[in-house]
């Protein structure tokens, strides 16, 4: 069985075909990278596989289950779960409170009108756990608006992980950066057990290569290629690909 | 007592709270001393702090801005009055339930309708269908009264034959119910799902990647703030004697929404606050110029904007945190 199993995907804005045919197969603990330049499709690829954007044509499996025409959040209770480029986090909330949401999204709970969430000492010592491991314990009773923006970035993993994923859409985790944080980050990504299956979308090659087990290239919608670390080294196509898109924006 | 953080360790400062003491007191005891006049906008400042309150849950805890909010409110005045004038129903705890019931019925259909819709058009939507209960008010003379409005003079018989039926009366009933409607809607804002709509306000798409059906939370916001826009409509029927259709449109919803934003609505007593004010400022002012109240409530609308950021209560809370935090040091 497939964490995840693409057959044909296509998607249409209007007139414009933004994924073209997408067929790709991901085993259950596998590390894969998604590259390609600015405006591939790869961030639209994630809005298609978290249910975001309905594609046009194709469909999606997720561990066996056909999961097309199923909406957001019933994808994340049959444990997918993405992390956003743009940090879209609770500003005005907490770090705890924001960690705390996150948790209680796929609890039966959520629900729950007459008994306050910071009740609920289960999750408060699984969000400590959490957010220890991300350094983000001492940060926890700050709203997100006044941490820094790396930490922010770390929040986003953490509100991610905290659905119990098997299957974790990454984009562009380590955006924006520094070096050490960015050292840190594919640390903290390399931690993850096996038992969590993760797509990630990135530009920085040293988080591809030192992550992945195999890459996917995307170009202008199309998978150009996909494979190995090595054989996408080798790959000429790709090599076209990437030198001429920085011929264009140098 | 700030809305947006959960308590876990938050240092202990329960002193922080002895500012309730005297706000406790005043309303249990001063309105005895009170002429009926003065205890009358007592109670409708009472009853317009749960109104106000009931629209924050869906405006500032939601993010969702309902210009149509009155309908609610006027419907289970209009339903409970009816049923007393038409019907000869007389016992409250019939009536009042009825007509938080019917509030909660047309919040069930509206709140489908509605939030197919947001932002803007959630506004306008909501908007229209006020209006739509104000016409109906309007033409269904043989039971609302059209423009001449419902009379209903009954005090509420709560069927205890031993209690006293004057004003101080259906002071201390209105006290109790809004007392009780407050503390249910600030447990609301503190549960999981209350935290779950301030995450909806925050970013939408978010919620849905964590597994909120967050249609489902915002409808249930809508009905349970329509719920208690339903109580304090019941109260007011009994309080105010006649019933006119600008309880159920657009002139009460836009009132009701300058509480919440004179009061503040990231503090979760701020509408009571803007309640209180407004309806404080409104009565002297329309005994002694009658012509220049909206002129009045303008200005204390644009004096609130610009100069106490985020409304008074949020002013008042962060002069009063500052003040506390001042002398505890000392």
């Amino acid at each position: 069985m497939q964490a995840l199993s693409v057959k044909g995907l296509c998607l249409d804005f209007g007139g414009l075909r933004a994924l073209w045919d997408v067929s790709f197969d991901i085993h259950i603990g596998e590390r894969v990278a998604i590259i390609g330049p600015n405006g591939a499709g790869k961030t639209t690829l994630f809005n298609v596989l978290n249910g975001q954007l309905k594609a046009t044509a194709g469909r999606v499996s997720l561990f066996g289950q056909d999961i097309t025409r199923l909406t957001t959040y019933e994808r994340v209770h049959l444990g997918m779960s993405r992390s956003f480029q743009l940090t879209t986090l609770f500003l005005n909330l907490t770090v705890l409170d924001n960690t705390l949401l996150a948790f209680q999204g796929i609890l039966p709970s959520r629900f729950q009108l007459l008994k306050p969430l910071s009740s609920y000492r289960s999750l408060y010592h699984k969000a400590r756990e959490l957010l220890g491991s991300m350094a983000l314990w001492e940060k926890r009773n700050e709203p997100v608006t006044t941490i820094s923006y790396g930490e922010q970035r770390k929040l986003e993993i953490a509100l991610a992980l905290a659905s119990r994923p098997k299957l974790l859409l990454l984009d562009e985790p380590n955006c924006g950066l520094t070096a050490s944080e960015n050292t840190e980050m594919i640390a903290q990504l390399r931690k993850l057990g096996t038992e969590i299956t993760v797509i990630l979308v990135a530009h920085d090659m040293d988080l591809v290569f030192g992550f992945a087990e195999k890459i996917i290239v995307f170009h202008y919608g199309k998978i150009i290629s996909q494979g190995t670390c090595d054989e996408i080294r080798r790959d000429e196509r790709v090599k076209e690909v990437y030198m001429r898109s920085q011929e264009t924006s140098g | 007592m700030n809305p947006e953080t959960t308590s876990w360790d938050r240092p202990p400062g329960r002193l922080r709270y002895v500012a309730w003491v005297p706000v406790a007191l005043f309303f249990l005891f001063v309105p005895l001393f009170l002429p009926v006049y003065l205890q009358g906008i007592l109670t409708k400042a009472l009853i317009f702090a749960v109104f106000a309150t009931s629209l924050n849950l869906l405006a500032g805890y939601t993010g969702l801005f309902s210009l149509g909010h009155a309908a609610f409110f006027g419907l289970a005045a209009y339903t409970s009055s009816i049923l007393v004038v038409h019907y000869g129903l007389k016992s409250f705890w019939l009536v009042a339930p009825a007509g938080v019931f019917m509030a909660v019925l047309f919040a069930c259909m509206f709140g489908f309708i509605a939030l197919r819709v947001s932002g803007t058009n959630f506004f306008l939507v909501t908007l229209a269908l006020g209006e739509l209960l104000y016409s109906v008010a309007i033409k269904w003379k043989s039971m609302t009264g059209g423009t001449n409005g419902l009379v209903n003079t009954s005090a509420p018989n709560l069927g205890l034959s031993w209690l006293p039926v004057d004003p101080p009366f259906f002071y201390y009933l209105v006290l109790g119910v809004s007392a009780m409607s407050l503390l249910c809607l600030y447990f609301v804002t503190r549960s999981p799902l209350g935290v779950a709509l301030q995450g909806i306000r925050e970013s939408e798409p978010r919620m849905r990647a964590l597994g909120y059906n967050t249609w489902l939370f915002k409808y249930l916001a809508f009905i349970i703030a329509s719920a208690f826009a339903g109580v304090a409509g019941v109260l007011f029927a009994y309080h105010s004697r006649v019933l006119v259709p600008m309880h159920l449109g657009v002139t009460t919803s836009t009132l009701v929404m300058l509480m919440v934003i004179i009061g503040s609505d990231r503090v979760f007593l701020g509408p009571a606050v803007g309640a209180m004010v407004i309806i404080l400022l409104e009565h002297p002012s329309s005994l002694y110029t009658p012509e220049r109240w909206p002129l009045i409530l303008g200005s204390i609308f644009v004096i609130a904007v610009m100069f106490l950021r985020g409304g008074i209560s949020s002013f008042l809370e962060k002069t009063w945190e500052k003040a506390f935090y001042a002398s505890a040091k000392r």
